[in-house]
Formats: structure tokens, sequence, C-alpha cells
């Protein structure tokens, strides 16, 4: 598998490490224990289209946001996670 | 030259080089052949048709084929170290001094003693191990399977480490091409003249697929001058890269695909310096599948007699290596392709004994040269060959409309159509189609970027192949972003092919479908009647095509069987997924360099070389080596060495390098804000020149990790992680501040290489100190108290710093140095602690330290315990949220009868104790109803004289006093141990203070 | 009291040894050359600042920061992107170290000694690219890996810095490695083991090539 990373190009799968369904939204402080508890524990088993967290730990440490497809592998969109970038946030 | 005869050699032709004879073995015997021979061509010039037995009923088996599809002419290629079992004759290159020996034979080839097996043929039907061996299963394990191992199964592999280096390589193109017969050869022409980058394998070791054996003439020329005049033209062409002996194994996600060349198989050993075999990762934005077809056989009884060979792997042997099979050759047919091999013979000087071919015309041209030759056609089809170890001596033939006839004959070529090698195309589980004029199954999708051309794409003939490859090639390279032109194709005229199916022919005598795994045609009947319809299941249950040819030769005859039984048509039928590699490849291949040493990166502290020369003795820590411990002369086990080295810090000074903590630099004006969201406990509140213990949760509320944070500035921490979560740990972090927070403004960076870090404990420490930092630094315990934290110099000019930290419960100080003056440091510590009796200490004197301390380490911080659990709660901020603190309120994680950690002794203070022991209630019996706990960590204590252990127990904390019952199932021991204050050593911590 | 020595050792020291390995009877394909003793910053942007730190990059170097997969040359340091919002300064002889680059920055970045955290190993000869395609997954061909391209990768599950330096005199390219002190002499096995085959010359150097 190869993932085209918006920082350094397309590299090898052993470059990234997987984390999960980018889905969830990690609840406010306050939040309730159910809330949390979706958060922490409730994944869809998606056949399709999901949306996930990569790591490319083995390159510039950009957390990435993967649309990716798991009935044919084929990956349709890489996004930076919010806060990579942010030194040009305002520019 | 040649000293040994080859008597089934012609006196000229060939590929092969007669001015470069070679010598090899078979059996032992000494043969003789040339360069360019594979084992099977050299075999077969010597007259050798019997080269093994069958896997099941070890039937004498010969050479089918000519190319990596074989599944009879297996054989243990070499000797010693290197001997490589099931290695394909046919493929295997001959070299001078090469030893082969047959295999699944005993006590020789000629008299296998296993024969017998042959006599219980009705038995070892499709499914018979399931059938026979059920009960009683305990005979399993102990009976049935190694005695099965024994008569069954192929060559012995060497049973010692392979001397050999394997590696691995990546590449990367525009067009990546299998196969260079006349469609690959066309497509990297057209792919290279447009300005592709181009990659061309080939399994074989010379180019030319079929035209090698086959010939024809290409734009007007002999097909081996249009190869020579092709690869001329490719060698001047920037960045086309052809890779002879080299197999497509393999097609991956993304474009990246999988292929193993053989470097120097066709040597005896690889050249000083050099690999063996080279797995390469090729990424190409396009594919073109050249890899040609495969003929496939007519089953019928006795076709696995040695002698009966496939029609176009009897015109290899004779074009290609000038080698005979048979000397008098029957042919079997139902297509006109076939036929080539009649005109191969004859050329040859061969006799034709007679063309037997199954459709109901046979050509006027074809009549006419068999008139003119002198041999029969007959209309029919062959029943039966009449033959055993010494090979086909007459087959028999049932004539259209009834009439039997017998041929004399000392070999068969068979032809029952061609297969296209849709193994490549079909890897993400794309399904081939069925095309009707060929009878046979051709690509209908294919991964992206790839396409199939010639031969594999269904095109038999050599225009077609050349036109196919070529389109193919320019178009590829077009997609990929080239923008030069193709040129002229290559033209060629296409050849009649005309073909009427035939799978199977009905007769006396067992008729074999997949020659390797000994399926025959009435497994696949008696599969069928047993409800076994569809074909993966006809798969498992027969093991047709599970063989280390994947089925080749057999798959698509076994679902033809299959369909007429089933009363289907072969495309209902359908065929089973196709899954890589397409030819087996050697597991060190996939491992490369990663064995022995190497198998994994290893780090080194910048103290290592000098603790290697003081002789310490290195643990393996994840990727790291650590000193374990530095034993010195005369002592006679580790434990004597630890409790030296224990001591010696407790009554004066020692130093330990702890560089292999994670070291993180946190830096930004959000950095104390980003800390408290990470730990349980407040960073933003810590002082400058403070450092302060943290404990990180997982969002699930467990304790994820440990360690101490120092602020070394307003807008700078230096955060450090325990040795094992140091890359988790900043990928955590990393997602903390990418992810969860990206509102803050801080920056990360790991300074775990940077610094060379030792902790220096014990009640002299701040002598020894004192001569190495620079004397106007305040060392005291007012200057710089406990848990203070900041840079120094040093005498002599370079800046450190010191973290007044301990883990040993000793007064101690952490130093840390820029790492290139780590090894300088440790040296200085030596130099100036001697007058202090300066000990060196390894990680097992800093555990035992720790345990003594009570402090939690990897057993404790093991995933499954909070912070309750490890007497830490307190820690946990109420005024803030922090990953983690919603799932830690959980009333489960709250639990008062959690395990949380106490410390134990044995209530015999001899007694050893040991991690893992279960803790049970004293006075009960063990089981899992009253399973307590278990005791995580233990030491020899030499401060207190006696073992002691933390462990994780039910209420432990408020069961201080108790004896309950060790449980050690493990190792069979059984001791009571009394629940204790996990902190045995300075409780109070006055010494850590002081 | 006597002053203490302190020798700065190359996390290299051990396992360099300077001269021929591997195949000797060809001309060695792959050059090896260590430098030793160099300064190595990391600069990383802080939140909506990267416009200062280009403009306090470009007076410091006089030459623009990169934003991209690049080595950036100025007169006395290399400016290596080394992800997003981030680069390295190398450098040698003091001119740009930890200290004065704090100063500059100091509006803008955080910066992260990384002197003593790295190895930096130049590659070169004509066999240099086949070499490094056994450990590198990255493409090096001339077109896609020109003069000044650099990535952040990794070889043998190690995270390293590549960059292409300018040409040798002979036309050769350099490619140059900045690999983790701790990791470096089991990487530099693992170039050995691949270079072998092409004949090795091996050398350290003070000076950046």
């Amino acid at each position: 598998m190869r993932i085209v990373c918006p920082f350094c190009g397309e590299r090898e799968l052993g470059e990234f490490t997987y984390l999960g369904d980018a889905k969830p939204v990690r609840p406010a402080a306050g939040a309730s224990e159910d809330e949390v508890f979706d958060y922490v524990y409730l994944r869809d088993n998606v056949a399709g289209e999901t949306s996930e967290h990569w790591y490319h730990g083995g390159g510039c440490r950009a957390w990435l946001k993967i649309a990716r497809n798991t009935l044919t592998h084929e990956i349709s969109s890489v996004e930076p996670a919010a806060g990579v970038g942010a030194a040009k946030v305002g520019a | 030259m040649v000293s040994l005869a080859q008597t089934h050699r012609l006196a000229s032709g060939g590929l092969i080089d007669r001015s470069a004879p070679l010598n090899f073995s078979f059996d032992g015997k000494i043969l003789a052949g040339f360069q360019g021979d594979t084992l099977a061509s050299a075999l077969i010039a010597n007259g050798v048709k019997l080269v093994g037995r069958s896997f099941k009923y070890h039937r004498p088996r010969g050479i089918l084929t000519a190319g990596s599809e074989e599944p009879n002419a297996l054989v243990e290629l070499r000797t010693g170290a290197r001997r490589e079992p099931n290695t394909k004759a046919t493929t295997a290159e001959l070299y001078d001094g090469l030893e082969a020996a047959s295999q699944n034979r005993w006590p020789s080839l000629r008299h296998d003693l296993m024969a017998v097996n042959q006599l219980f043929a009705p038995i070892f039907v499709a499914g018979f191990y399931y059938k026979t061996f059920m009960w009683p299963a305990k005979f399993w394990e102990a009976i049935y399977e190694p005695a099965i191992r024994r008569a069954a199964g192929l060559g012995r592999a060497a049973g010692v480490a392979d001397p050999d280096h394997y590696d691995k390589a990546w590449a990367h193109c525009d067009v990546l091409i299998a196969g260079s017969g006349p469609a690959g050869l066309a497509a990297a022409l057209a792919a290279g003249r447009s300005g592709a980058r181009v990659i061309l394998c080939e399994e074989d070791f010379a180019l030319g697929g079929r035209l090698l054996a086959d010939g024809g003439t290409i734009d007007r020329v002999p097909a081996a001058e249009w190869i020579a005049r092709t690869l001329a033209e490719l060698a001047t062409l920037p960045d086309v890269r052809i890779m002879s002996r080299t197999t497509l194994f393999g097609v991956y996600d993304g474009g990246t695909y999988g292929a193993i060349e053989r470097v120097n198989d066709h040597l005896p050993s690889p050249p000083e310096h050099q690999v063996r075999q080279r797995l390469w990762r090729i990424v190409a934005k396009r594919s073109i599948v050249a890899a040609g077809a495969i003929e496939r056989p007519v089953v019928f009884a006795g076709n696995d007699t040695p002698g009966v060979m496939m029609a176009s792997a009897m015109r290899t042997y004779v074009e290609r290596y000038a080698a005979t099979p048979a000397r008098r050759v029957a042919l079997f047919t139902n297509n006109e392709d076939g036929w080539r091999t009649a005109e191969t013979a004859l050329r040859a000087g061969l006799q034709i004994a007679a063309v037997v071919d199954a459709r109901p015309e046979v050509s006027a041209a074809h009549r006419a040269l068999a008139a003119k030759a002198g041999f029969p056609v007959l209309n029919g089809s062959v029943v039966g060959v009449d033959g055993g170890k010494d090979g086909v001596r007459k087959i028999a033939v049932s004539l259209t409309g009834g009439a039997r006839a017998e041929v004399e004959a000392d070999g068969l070529a068979v032809s029952g159509g061609w297969n296209p090698a849709v193994g490549l195309t079909s890897y993400h589980r794309g399904r081939p189609k069925w095309q009707d004029d060929i009878s046979a199954f051709v690509p209908d999708s294919a991964p992206p970027g790839m396409v199939a051309a010639g031969a594999a794409n269904g095109a038999f003939g050599l225009g077609a192949c050349l036109s196919q490859g070529f389109a193919a090639g320019a178009a590829a390279a077009q997609s990929a972003g080239c923008s030069g032109t193709a040129g002229t194709p290559p033209v060629a005229d296409d050849e009649a092919f005309s073909l009427t199916p035939l799978w199977h022919v009905a007769g006396k005598g067992k008729a074999f479908v997949d020659h390797q795994h000994d399926v025959t045609a009435s497994d696949i009947e008696l599969a069928q009647r047993e409800g076994f319809e569809s074909v993966e299941h006809l798969k498992r249950y027969t093991t047709l095509g599970m063989a280390t040819d994947q089925g080749k030769t057999s798959n698509v005859a076994g679902l033809a069987i299959m369909a007429a039984v089933s009363g289907r048509s072969i495309p209902e039928t359908g065929t089973t997924i196709y899954r890589p590699p397409y030819v087996p490849v050697a597991i060190g291949a996939f491992a490369g360099h990663h064995r022995d040493e190497n198998f994994h990166a290893t780090r080194l502290t910048p103290s290592h070389h000098w603790a290697a020369e003081q002789g310490a003795i290195f643990v393996d820590t994840g990727l790291w080596k650590r000193a374990q411990w530095y034993p010195r002369a005369g002592e006679k086990d580790w434990l004597e060495s630890v409790t030296r080295e224990v001591k010696a810090v407790r009554s004066g000074v020692g130093f330990c390098d702890v560089s292999t903590l994670g070291k993180i630099d946190v830096h930004g004006p959000d950095a104390g804000a980003f800390l408290d969201r990470v730990y349980i406990n407040t960073f933003s509140n810590l002082a400058v020149g403070k450092a302060r213990y943290g404990l990180m949760l997982r969002e699930d509320g467990m304790v994820y990790d440990d360690g101490t944070t120092s602020r070394l500035a307003e807008d700078h921490y230096f955060l450090t992680t325990t040795t094992a979560k140091a890359g988790p740990v900043m990928q955590h972090l990393e997602f903390c501040r990418q992810v969860l927070f990206p509102e803050l403004d801080v920056q990360l960076t790991s300074v775990s290489d940077q610094w060379a870090q030792f902790s220096v404990a014990g009640p002299k420490t701040r002598d020894l100190l004192r001569k190495i930092v620079d004397p106007a630094e305040d060392l005291s315990n007012e200057g710089f108290p406990f848990m203070g934290a900041r840079e120094v110099s040093l005498r002599g000019g370079i800046k450190a710093r010191l973290f007044r930290i301990s883990f040993s419960g000793e007064m101690a100080f952490e130093i840390s140095v820029p790492a290139r003056y780590g090894d300088a440091l440790v040296r200085n510590l030596m130099l100036a602690g001697k007058r202090f009796g300066v000990t060196p200490y390894g990680t097992e004197a800093l555990g035992v330290m720790r345990i003594e301390k009570g402090h939690v380490a990897g057993p404790e911080l093991n995933g499954t315990t909070t912070a309750a659990d490890l007497g830490l709660a307190k820690m946990m901020s109420t005024k803030k949220d922090f990953i983690g603190r919603a799932m830690a309120g959980r009333e489960a994680l709250a639990a008062a009868d959690r395990q949380v950690v106490v410390g134990i002794k044995p209530t015999d203070k001899m007694r050893r104790l040991r991690s893992g022991a279960h803790v049970i209630p004293k006075g009960e019996i063990p089981g899992p109803d009253n399973d307590q706990g278990y005791v995580a960590s233990v030491c020899f204590s030499p401060t207190l004289d006696q073992w002691i252990g933390l462990a994780l127990v039910e209420r432990g904390r408020e069961r201080i006093g108790e004896i309950v019952h060790a449980h050690d199932p493990l190792r069979g021991e059984d001791y009571d141990v009394e629940l204790c204050n996990s902190v045995f050593y300075d409780p109070d911590g006055g010494r850590q203070r002081g | 009291m006597a002053e203490f020595s302190w020798v700065s050792r190359s996390p290299l020291q051990h396992a360099l040894v300077a001269g021929a390995y591997g195949a000797r009877d060809v001309e060695p394909g792959v050059s090896l050359t260590e430098v030793r003793n160099f300064e190595l910053i990391q600069i990383m942007a802080r939140r909506g600042r990267w416009a200062d730190l280009a403009s306090a990059a470009k007076t410091r170097f006089g030459v623009a920061a990169p934003d991209v997969p690049k080595a950036i040359q100025s007169p006395d340091a290399a400016l290596i992107w080394s992800g997003p919002d981030q680069f390295l300064v190398l450098s040698k002889g003091g001119k740009h170290t930890f200290a004065p680059l704090s100063q500059a920055f100091s509006q803008s970045a955080s910066l992260s000694d990384q002197s003593h955290a790295r190895a930096l190993i130049g590659v070169s000869g004509a066999k240099a690219r086949t070499m490094l395609a056994k450990l590198s997954s990255i493409d090096l061909h001339p077109t896609v890996f020109p003069i000044g391209a650099a990535a952040a990768t990794s070889i043998d599950h190690t995270s390293v810095n590549l960059w292409r330096g300018n040409d040798r005199p002979d036309g050769q390219a350099v490619f140059n490695l900045l690999v983790f002190a701790t990791f470096a002499e089991s990487l530099w096995h693992t170039i050995l083991d691949a270079a072998a085959e092409y004949g090795v010359s091996i050398a350290y150097a003070e000076e950046l090539a």
C-alpha cells in the first residue's frame, strides 16, 4: 500500500502507523460518562468508505486523516490533522 | 571435451554453449551437460527419464514441462547447509559440480519400497486423511501425523542455518513488464521509446519466452535475430532495465509488486560479498502482464508415466537445448499448435510413431506432412499408457468410432490447449472470464494500472502478441505521463490455433489431474458425489492445486472435470481465488538482511563501548542493549554481582546509564497547558528549575506511562518517558498536539539521542559530583533541593543538566551531557569516583533498588492498572480535564476490591520468590475462584537480606500483615508470603531528600 | 584538582574503520564519509508564526526557509526541511549554535539542539543509488530526486533525513543521511552489508562536503 503524504509525497505503508476511526470526536471536558464511553469504545465496522487516523511516524511525523475504502483499499483523500501546519494559521 | 556420453543430445543446434561442458551428479551418478542447460534438459540429454516419486502413491515420475509450472520433476538441489528441497529441475540452471538428488523415495529411486502405497490406492482417495485418522484424537499428533509425514511429503530441508545472504531492494518505474516473450519485448520497446522508465522481469535466464523454442519470423527476420536486435535497441534506452532470473510473484496495493531475483542460484555458491537471492519491491505506475500461457495436459490413464510430456516442453528441449526426450515420439493433441511438435521432431530427425488428434478434422497440410514423413494420423484419444519407471513403451488409443489402436513409442507429447497465465491479473481477487474460442480463462479485470497482453491475454498468435504488447507498452507509457513516440510496431503473422476442447479421457487406471499432489480424475468425481461442488471446497478436500506448483497445470483441468460431472459449464463452475506468490519464495529472501544479530536495528547507549570494555553483561530491552550487571573476577553468579552493586550504591556511590529513557522537549507558550491535559497531575504550576513525577493515562483510564518532567524555562519542559514507551508516548503526544488539541501552541521534539544521561546515586553522590561539577555550582540541599533541575557547568568547560531525582531511594542526581560527551563523562566519573569506590551498576541493580523503594515499573504499569491500583490516586487532579479522566472514574475502575500494588515477603526468610505466582487466601485450595492476584516483580534485597516483591492483590493495601499463599503451578512451587508496605526501604524518604 | 578532558566521541567512532571494505577486486562503487562534530538545530515555527520565522531565516541565513521537502544551501549552513513548519540547520565551526539561533528565532520558533542526536553520513559513488535502493523505499532517480531534494523517511524502520547535496567534482551524486545517534552503529552495519558487494571506501571528515 502507498499513501500520498500531503507533505512528503507518495510513501510506502511501512512509514505509517494506523490508529483507527477518525470519526469519533473527543468530547469536551465535563461530558457525560456515556459520551466518553462511546468515544473511547464504540466503532462502526464499515465495509466501504472510512475515515481513519494514520501517523507518518517514519517520515514527517504528521497525523493524517485518510479516506479509505475497506473493500478496495482505495485511498480517496489524505488530509493533515487540524494541528499540522498551525504555523501558517492566520497567514 | 565431453567425457561422458550425452546419449540424447543432438549433434548440433540449441542455445547451449558446447564449448562450456559441465559435470553434475544426480543421485550420485556423474553426468554431463552444457552451459545453458537446465537440470531437466541435462537429465534428458543423458537419457534420464525417471526423476522422482510421487507424493502419495510413490509412482515413478518424469519431467512434464520445461518451466516453472513443473509439478513432477522436483529434486533436492545442493548438499549440506545449502540443500534445497522441492527444487524444479526445469528451472534449475546447470552449473559445474551441481549435485541433485531425487526425493520421496526409499531406499532408492528405482526401488522405492513406499511404492507399496499404490497397492492401497483405493483408500488414498480424496479426503482420505479426514476420513481415516479421526479417532482416537490423541493418536493424531503421536502416531498418525509422524507416520504420514514419513511416507508422504517431499524433500528434506537442510536442517541447519542457510549460510547465504539475501537482501531486499526497492525499484521504481513507469512501466513494469512481466515476461520477455514477443509481447513483453514489444511492450518494452514501445514504452522505452516513449521515454518511460521500464523494468522488465523475466524468470528465465534467457530472454525471448516461447520464441526461444518456437522461433518464427518477425519483421521478416528470424525470431532469434529480432530478439538480439530488440535487446540491442533496449540497451540504448537510458531507463530500460531488463531483469532476468527474476519472477514477478505478487501484486500489492498502490502499484507495488513483489519480485524475486535469483542472483546467484546458477552458481554453486554466491561469490564473496554477493547475495544468493534478492527480493524486490517494485513500485510501478503501470504494469503489463506478458507472462504468456501454460500448455495444459489432457487427463488420461497413465498420463503420469515418465516420458509423457507437454508438447511445447518437448519442443523446448529439442529446439532450445538440443536434447531429445524420446527417439520415437507419439503426439496427442486437440489443437493445431500441438502439431508444431511433430514438425520439430521431424526436423530433429526423430521418428514419429503417430499423431493422435482428438479433433474431428485434421488439416490437409498436416495429412500431407504425415504422409510424407510416413506416420499415421489417428483420429481419437489416448486412453492408456503402458510403461513404468523406465518410461513410455506403448500407448493405447481409442479411435473415433470405437476401434482401438496401439502405438509403440518411447515418448508421448500431449497438448490439451493453452491456459493464459492469469495469476498476476487475478491477485486482487479478480476472477478471469471464459473465452470460448480458446476454451480457456482470460483476464477479465486486473488490479489498478495493470493490463495483460499477448498469450497472457488469450492472444496466442505471434502477430497478435507483438501488436498487443506494443500497443500496451505505448499506452502504459502515455498514461504514466511519457510523451515520446513509440514508433513502428514489430509485425508477424498469426498461426492457426483451432482447438476442440478435451479435458479427460475415460479409461482404465489412474488418470492424474494434479501430479504433484497425486489428485486423480476419480478423486474429483468422488468429491462431487460427496457434495463438494464448490471449487473452493473441491480444492481443499482433494488438495487439488495446493502443492508448490499451485496447480499451474492442473487447476483448469480439475474444474473442467468438476463441471462435467456436476452438469455445469466451466464458467459456471468458476475458478478458485488466486493468491500470491506465483512461485515459492524462500523465507530467507523475505528476511533479507534481517536475521541473527541484524534481526532488528539495535540501539546503543553513549556508554556502551565503555561498558563493554568493563565486561558488562548486556540485556536486550526493546531495541536497546543495556548493561545488566558488571561482573567482577571471582563473582560466582549474577546475584553476587548485583548484590555488590546495590550495596555499593546504598553505602557509597554508583552510577547507571539511563539514556534509554525517552526524552522529549516540549516547547511553546502552551507547553504547560498541554502537559496538564496529558498528565493526570498539574504541570503548568511547576516552577522553572523544578522536576515533577507525572503519570499519563490512556483514554480508557488505565495507566499508560510515567516519568519525570522538568521545567527548564517558562516555555520549555523536558519530559521523560519509560524506556519501553519512548516511541509510543512520542506518537501519543503528537496525536494530542495535532489531532486533539490543535488550538494549543506547543512544539515537540525527541531529544532522546541528544543527551547521555546517568543516574548517580548513593550517600557519596555529592562528593563525587563536586569533583566533576564546576566548584561555583551549589549542590547543597539548600542550593539544589530534592526535585531541582537546572543547567550546570562542569569542570573543563562543558555544560550539563542536573536533575535531583531518585529512582533508587538514595540521595541521587541524574546528570546529562550532550551525547558525544557521554563516553567522556563515564570515564571522568570513574576517575573522580575512584576514592569513593564508585561502582557502575546495571539494570538489575536498578531494578532491585526500585523494588526496595516500592517504585512501580513495567510489570506494574502493564496496561491493566489504574493510578489508584498503583497507590497514586492522589495525583489525579480534580480541577482539570486530562486524557483518561472520565473513564478512570468508572465504577469498576474505582471498585474497592481491585487488585492493587502491595509489598510481599516470604514467611520463610530463606525462600526465593518468583514473579508470576498467584496469590490465594491462606489455607484454601488454589482455583480460579479464589485467585486474588499475582506477584509482579521480585528481587533479592541485599538491604533486607531476603527476597522481596511487589504484587497486585485484591484490597492489598487493607491487608498489610496478612499471610497469604503464593501458588506457582508453572514451577510447581507453593509457599506463604506476608503482605506488607510496598516501600521496603526508607519509607520516610529521608535519604533521597538528605 | 586536575581538569577533566571532554573528548567528543562520535557514535560511529567504534564501528567506522577508514579504508576499504567489501569487494576488493573492483573500483569501490560506494564511498561512505562520516562528518563529525557538526551543529544541528531543529527549528519549529510556533502557531501562526511561519511568516515571521521565514523572514528571520532570510535575515540570518540569507536564504529562504524550506517549506517543502528540500535542502537549501546558504553560504555557511544547510537548511533541511524536516516536516511541516520545521527544518534543521546544519553547520560547522560554531557559526550557528543553539544559543545565537535561539536569540534569532525567539519570537517565532521553538528550537531544539540536535547536534549530538545524529550521525551524518555522506554516500556517493557509482553504485550509491543501487546500494541505497536496498535501504530506502524512496525513488532516488535523478529526475525525481535532484540536487537539493530532501526527504524525512525511514531506513530499517528508523527515521532518517536524506537529502541530495551538490554533486562531487567527478559528477557523482552525493546523498546525505542524518541518522539517530543511538541507531548509528547498527545502521552503519546495515549500510556496509548493503554496499559490500560493490566495494566500499570509508572515511571520516571534520568538514561538511
